[in-house]
């Protein structure tokens, strides 16, 4: 494979460009492969490339109806943290940090992983405690959080409402430093290039159409482009998870809803950070085109749509005013909308089912983008070792029989309500 | 915006309404023996299926009463609408 | 100052009013009815920005919403909005502009050096360097890139312009007024149907403003004016301009924005800004018309090279030449009418034609007024930097693939046709699935998936008759299915030019041994060469393209450049375009400002405020207060130089030693009635509710299904059949819908109905051992003794006139009362106990101090039933029936749930007895493990003892049963605390619960 550097982009603009190698290539399906990974997203590719980088498990096929990145890699706000209070998603979401931080070069490609910090805002003392609890949770994970008063706030974001016109006047907030942003395309793109690299079939716009189980086992499945072999399946489809699961005939404790997401027309930099909204849900970050990127609040009710609504998108950016009065003057360039995998406790699955050589890694709400190399690493382990890994223990499915839930916001089972 | 018919109080804009999930969810009865399995489905497991949906709405800023839509999920065109006995 | 390129007449400019602004520091003038483009033109001036990437020159490409070029900074009434079209933006007497992404000017730009370096930085660049080292990507590289990124920039200054929000209903909406538009809207309206017409621009009439037609014996523009006057009439129409409806939505909802003050040089008093409309219509015929796709050459960016169409208005509506030496280079026939204008107001066009043997009425015409045509001649390269000052043009083979002798032309501006691309977003939006017409090279709206016709040029219908004729069809069908009226309007006759085909062929081969940059997103700096790479390296899904390449993601949102890019995915790829697909349209069809998105909910109206009938007293009574979800609440009274503290403290220990009064109308209220009420409670509740004696209260607390705290409160009954319940403030609507949720649901057979009455009652919690004394003389003829008003017992009561209701309840776990009067009355209440209480030592308190009075009793509240504890770790098992079923029962014996070691809620104290404990601290065996350090719980709540002088706080730890006597360390990273501290029983004060009953 090419390396990827600034020589390799010197030379090559010499041959005006004309010999690069593909990123992947456009493989036919083999018959049989050791392992299949359905869903050429994020973590589908990140799984791929760790079974093979960390496992050596290298006849493996992706499988992808559509393009790869197409999904949710595709399409969210680049936010890339580990500031949960639970320590089950403190832990993991730390490790993918480590994941995160050495990803351009891991992958020779540049992902643009920019730790520019994450600051939630406070609008109440009730609130900064609740914060607190989050933030000392954090820190005694190793993780790191700093609780920011007004006018410590004021320093990062001064063009925040600090004026006395504001409905929910900013007390403070809680800081995670090392949070950032990522391009989230190249994400995609840099694991599916090294997966091809040592040898992962990247087979795209090939449907799974169902599955072969005998004897509670996985034996292989049916495509678009044939039957394939396989000896282990694992499933990375967050969004549709529960259309594959209806061929295995299988239900989830998953609801399927519509989360959107806009950018502003793109303005000279103005905020460094991230930044999320305490009364409410909204947050925003600028991108390196200079482009504000907003989201919030689920559309609220069950859809495979990715047509959103205005009135939602109105609300979430209510709220954003609230925060950032500058905003309104400025003009909503794009929109779009993700399928969320919506979880009863709003935390992951990442586990072992009850047919034996069948995976599932599902259910990420609004966090799947910054668990991509997380979720990759620990499912590939998963698969390879037929056992979860201490990271992703917590996200077993049984979880919801045995009561030992991972509820960040403590809103149960009404998934659409944020 | 969806626009939903509320059989109590007619088309109505969805702003009016919050939406409840699943309508196809039975309550087990209450002090019936069932099992951890079939009250923790209760609990946690909902259809989401891709197409027809059968779901709860509340027209809160209304009648307040519960409905029922049957709803594509995909192209969001609602086919009927319920009151909740029906 | 002359205007050098205006005409002596023409176009619907009102030359009688001059308009002076500034450009860039320099002063112009333009005449009202200009754009800012159509004037800075007429002054010569053509270099108004840099590109995004290399940040080479940019002057004009469009006359409207398709630009990609000239964006640039406003500044009107004191204020500056960023990205402003040019070609957009109306002239106002003192309006001034800056061009954006240069520095120092737009002349001279240190930018442009990347335009050097652009053979080492092609699409995609960025993901294969500035990778080593690993550190400078956020250190160096990236700040560098972020600041060449981004257009303008944003005021930071709040917006002072007001944005409001309108609903409305109509049978038709229209979207866009040229002949498809005016036809149609004509037909139903005049068929009775409500019509909206929505004109994007200030102008009505679409394409009629620029071609050579006649309706009915009226040239286009005459038929226009008397459609619009017509429409603007009739009451059943609404006939609007400057208002783009952007946005299709689900069941036929549209919504529009109309911009009612951009084009002002302020916004008048009393006018929002923009104004933006909800429509819901029973159909929507779009009529949004097309664009001109441009033609791809070598360096087709420079500032000069434009859309013939857009050279052709800027003469027809501005009266302005956008050159003196125009070349036209066209595949159709479109480019001879920019030519005849040309030729018409004096100056002489030569046309470049890509086709062989172009034969139609309006080539004979250009013929017969002399204008020098060349067939099969391209344009191989424009020549100049900052203006176009010559143009290589060649002869092309008639496989379009070989050049001949290349050979230079002297210009000052190239018009490009490249044919027309129907607007295809609205119908796309909608949900329709386009197809692709090999007739036109584009896309049209296939079938409607909502109530949509799309009508004219939208839909690909590029002649006049057939438009006129299928938009009348259309408006008058449609209106008869609404109306079923039957007046239908005969078709006016049509005089038109008839076209030919045009040539399929859109992208100039490069010459032998040149590289010119062709471009296709003129934005975003996306050319051909940087496609092919995005081909050649993979990324081969039009996906892939579009985000390897940027292609289409500029601000015009790639209303040019889209269809060119497809069609050269489909080239390289050899597949039909149609097998490449586009990507998705998605609202807004135009940039929509925020602001108008957001309406009147800015400042303290983001979210409604809720305030008590007493708010005021606690306003003059110089109460601080607290956002309490969206109600206000008093927090404490603030007495001289009193902090937070000091206040809480005083307000805690006066109810603990004398009497309080607190505000406590934002609880919850739920009016419960019927003769199944008491079975409902019995079944909402975990403890029961079968024998609940009139007059009596009782605490309760409610579960979810899963088995965790949704809610707690007491529940009085008042009568047989009547219950009053109250919830926490923060759960109110939430219990209300639960409870409706199981009537309606789930137990309709019970007879019960449920209200809120939150808004009914104001609320006053008397608390303190003095509080019967004070109750007392508040109820004169009243026996409120302990035998006759026991602990949670209840009664009604003559409040100087008023009747009031009493309940014996307790949150701070001292003697107390609560005392609920109709709203009205509340502050005639609250004022008459204060006035009764004095001699009894009677204080408001605040929420703070009802913290502390909770806390110390151990209470529980939000903080510990935060939606993840079961009754058992708050201690309210007791609470839990063993003998009844009730919602979430069934799922409290889950294995985490009855682990012996579970969560429970216990006290803590420092050992010190001094220092506070942080809310949110950790409790840990050893502060000073390695982490991550095992956590045994966290801190909910902490006060300051009234009762002990002392910190006092509740945790929920880990076998807190047996913990008990343990030292433990409470750990706030945050706060760089470790306070070593002793578990005790969380009922600190009065564990007997002897006062309430006292």
């Amino acid at each position: 494979m090419q390396k990827y550097s600034v020589f390799s982009l010197i030379k090559n603009a010499f041959s005006s460009h004309k010999n690069w190698d593909l990123a992947w290539k456009d493989p036919k399906p083999k018959s049989e492969y050791d392992v299949v990974i359905i869903g050429g997203g994020g973590h589908g590719l990140a799984t791929a490339y760790y079974l093979a980088k960390e496992h050596k498990i290298t006849n493996v096929a992706i499988i992808e109806k559509g393009w790869i990145g197409g999904g949710n890699v595709g399409r969210n706000t680049t936010i890339i943290r580990s500031n949960y209070m639970h320590d089950e998603n403190g832990l993991f979401s730390e490790f993918g940090m480590n994941l995160w931080r050495n990803m351009s070069q891991d992958l020779n490609y540049n992902v643009m992983f920019s730790p520019r910090g994450i600051i939630n805002l406070a609008h109440s003392d009730a609130q900064m405690n609740v914060y607190s609890r989050r933030g000392n949770s954090m820190r005694l994970n190793g993780i790191d959080a700093v609780l920011l008063n007004r006018e410590e706030v004021k320093k990062f974001i001064p063009m925040a409402d600090f004026s006395e016109n504001v409905r929910f006047p900013i007390f403070g907030g809680l800081m995670q430093p090392s949070a950032g942003t990522a391009r989230h395309d190249a994400v995609a793109w840099g694991y599916a290039r090294q997966a091809d690299s040592m040898g992962v079939d990247i087979i795209q716009n090939c449907e799974v159409v169902g599955f072969d189980v005998s004897d509670g086992k996985i034996k292989g499945l049916r495509t678009s482009k044939g039957d394939i072999k396989a000896k282990k399946i694992g499933l990375c489809v967050a969004g549709s998870t529960n259309i594959l699961a209806e061929k295995l005939n299988m239900t989830l404790p998953i609801e399927t809803h519509l989360l959107q997401a806009c950018v502003s027309e793109p303005i000279k930099p103005i905020l460094d950070n991230v930044v999320t909204f305490g009364a409410g849900h909204f947050y925003v970050s600028q991108s390196d085109k200079g482009e504000m990127v907003m989201g919030g609040d689920l559309d609220g009710y069950n859809s495979y749509s990715q047509r959103g609504n205005l009135p939602t998108l109105q609300h979430v950016l209510t709220e954003g005013i609230a925060m950032f009065p500058f905003l309104s003057k400025l003009k909503m360039l794009r929109t779009w909308g993700g399928i969320m995998d919506m979880s009863m406790d709003g935390s992951p699955i990442i586990d072992k089912t009850h047919i034996e050589g069948l995976y599932l890694n599902c259910g990420w709400c609004y966090g799947g983008f910054k668990a991509t190399p997380a979720s990759g690493w620990t499912f590939a382990h998963t698969i390879a070792q037929d056992r979860v890994h201490e990271l992703n223990a917590g996200y077993s499915l049984n979880r919801f029989s045995t009561g030992h839930l991972i509820d960040e916001k403590g809103l149960g089972t009404k998934t659409w309500i944020s | 915006m969806l626009y939903i018919k509320c059989p109590h109080c007619g088309m109505r804009s969805q702003n009016e309404f919050a939406y409840g999930g699943d309508a196809t969810v039975k309550r087990p009865e209450l002090n019936k023996e069932i099992s951890d399995s079939e009250w923790n489905n209760f609990v946690y497991l909902r259809k989401s299926p891709r197409g027809k949906h059968l779901e709860l709405w509340q027209h809160i800023s209304g009648c307040r009463q519960w409905i029922k839509v049957e709803r594509d999920t995909l192209t969001h065109e609602i086919f009927k609408t319920f009151k909740a006995e029906e | 100052m002359s205007q050098e390129f205006r005409l002596d007449k023409g176009g619907f400019i009102n030359r009688d009013k001059k308009i002076s602004f500034k450009f860039n520091g320099k002063q112009y003038f333009g005449y009202e009815g200009d754009t800012l483009a159509s004037a800075l033109i007429a002054n010569g001036v053509h270099l108004v920005g840099r590109s995004f990437k290399y940040h080479r020159p940019r002057g004009f490409f469009g006359a409207g919403v398709d630009e990609p070029y000239a964006i640039v900074q406003l500044f009107r009434n004191n204020e500056t909005d960023p990205n402003i079209k040019a070609t957009e933006q109306e002239l106002f007497e003192g309006l001034r502009a800056e061009s954006v992404n240069c520095w120092p000017n737009v002349n001279f730009d240190i930018g442009a050096i990347n335009n050097f370096f652009r053979m080492f930085i092609p699409a995609g660049f960025y993901y294969k360097t500035f990778m080593w080292p690993k550190s400078f990507w956020y250190k160096l590289y990236e700040p560098i890139i972020r600041k060449a990124a981004g257009f303008g920039k944003a005021s930071i200054k709040h917006d002072q312009e007001r944005y409001e929000h309108k609903y409305e209903y109509c049978d038709l909406l229209i979207t866009g007024s040229g002949p498809s538009g005016l036809a149609s809207a004509y037909a139903a309206a005049k068929n009775g149907a409500k019509v909206i017409l929505a004109e994007d621009k200030p102008r009505f009439g679409g394409s009629l403003l620029t071609t050579d037609v006649n309706i009915g014996n009226q040239t286009g523009v005459e038929w226009t004016k008397k459609i619009i006057s017509e429409l603007k009439s009739m009451s059943n129409v609404i006939v609007k301009n400057r208002s783009q409806v952007f946005g299709y939505y689900d069941h036929n909802m549209l919504v529009m924005n109309e911009r009612l003050s951009d084009h002002l040089p302020k916004t008048e008093k009393y006018t929002p800004k923009q104004r933006l409309w909800y429509i819901r219509a029973k159909e929507v015929i779009i009529s949004s018309g097309s664009i001109e796709r441009p033609l791809v050459f070598g360096n087709n960016d420079t500032p000069g090279v434009m859309l013939s169409s857009a050279a052709k208005e800027y003469i027809k509506v501005y009266g302005v030449i956008v050159g003196k030496k125009p070349l036209i280079f066209t595949n159709n026939d479109s480019g001879y009418e920019t030519a005849i204008e040309f030729k018409k107001n004096g100056i002489d066009p030569l046309v470049l034609d890509t086709r062989n043997d172009p034969k139609s009425d309006i080539i004979n015409e250009a013929k017969s007024l002399n204008i020098k045509i060349k067939i099969s001649h391209v344009v191989v390269t424009a020549k100049g930097y900052k203006k176009v000052k010559s143009a290589d043009i060649a002869k092309i083979s008639d496989d379009k693939k070989h050049l001949s002798e290349i050979e230079n032309v002297a210009c000052d501006c190239i018009c490009v046709s490249g044919f027309w691309t129907p607007s295809i977003h609205l119908a796309s939006q909608s949900g329709n699935k386009s197809t692709f017409s090999e007739e036109i090279d584009a896309f049209i709206p296939d079938k409607s998936k909502q109530r949509e016709t799309t009508v004219g040029s939208a839909k690909g219908i590029f002649t006049l008759e057939e438009t006129l004729e299928n938009a009348f069809e259309s408006g008058f069908n449609l209106s008869k299915k609404i109306t079923n009226n039957d007046n239908k309007i005969s078709v006016p006759s049509v005089v038109e030019k008839k076209f030919t085909n045009h040539d399929k062929f859109w992208c100039v081969p490069l010459p032998k041994g040149k590289n010119y940059k062709r471009f296709l997103d003129f934005q975003n700096d996306v050319a051909v060469s940087d496609i092919e790479l995005a081909l050649r390296e993979g990324y081969r899904s039009i996906e892939h393209v579009k985000r390897y390449t940027t292609l289409g993601m500029a601000t015009d949102q790639g209303k040019t450049s889209n269809l060119n890019g497809l069609q050269l995915v489909s080239d390289v790829e050899n597949k039909v375009v149609p097998q490449v697909g586009h990507t998705t349209f998605r609202p807004p069809y135009t940039p929509i400002s925020i602001g108008a998105i957001v309406g009147r909910e800015v400042g303290k109206h983001s979210k409604p405020t809720r305030k008590s009938p007493m708010h005021e007293w606690h306003k003059k009574n110089n109460a601080v207060f607290v956002d309490a979800g969206i109600w206000l609440r008093p927090r404490y009274y603030k007495k001289g130089n009193e902090n937070l503290f000091e206040a809480s403290k005083r307000e805690a220990k006066n109810v603990r030693q004398n009497v309080g009064v607190c505000d406590v109308t934002t609880l919850g209220k739920i009016d419960i009635k019927g003769p199944d009420a008491a079975e409902f409670l019995n079944r909402v509740y975990t403890n029961a509710w079968l024998k609940l004696p009139i007059g009596k209260a009782r605490y309760g607390v409610m579960l979810r299904e899963d088995g965790i705290v949704m809610d707690d409160g007491t529940t009085t009954r008042i009568s047989e059949n009547h219950y009053h319940m109250t919830t926490t403030t923060a759960q109110a609507a939430n219990v209300l819908s639960h409870l409706e949720y199981y009537l309606q649901l789930v137990w309709p057979e019970l007879n019960v109905n449920v209200v809120s009455t939150t808004e009914q009652w104001a609320g006053a919690a008397i608390a303190g051992p003095n509080s019967r004394k004070l109750l007392q003389k508040l109820f004169t003829n009243k026996d409120v003794s302990n035998e006759s008003l026991p602990f949670m017992g209840y009664t009604e009561g003559d409040f100087f006139g008023i009747n009031a209701k009493i309940y014996r309840i307790s949150f701070s776990g001292e003697l107390a009362y609560e005392v609920n009067v109709e709203s009205d009355y509340g502050n005639f209440m609250w004022e008459k106990i204060m006035e009764v209480g004095k001699e009894f030592n009677i204080q408001p308190y605040g929420t703070e101090a009802l913290s502390t009075l909770r806390i110390e009793m151990g209470h529980v509240a939000g903080s510990e039933l935060d939606g993840r504890t079961i009754p058992y770790d708050n201690s309210l098992e007791g609470l839990v029936s063993k003998k009844k079923d009730f919602i979430g029962k069934r799922s409290l014996d889950k294995a985490a749930f009855i682990r012996p070691d579970r969560e429970k809620i216990v006290g803590v104290v420092p050992l010190d007895k001094k220092t506070s404990i942080p809310e949110g601290s950790y409790l840990v065996k050893d502060p000073k493990a390695k982490l991550p350090n095992p956590k045994l719980g966290h801190v909910s709540a902490s006060c300051w003892s009234v009762e002990y002088d002392n910190p006092f706080s509740l945790a929920i730890i880990k076998d807190g049963k047996n913990m008990i006597g343990k030292k433990l360390y409470a750990l706030s990273p945050l706060k760089n605390k470790s306070i070593h501290v002793e578990i005790v029983s969380s009922h600190y004060v009065d564990p007997e619960g002897k006062r309430v009953r006292s």
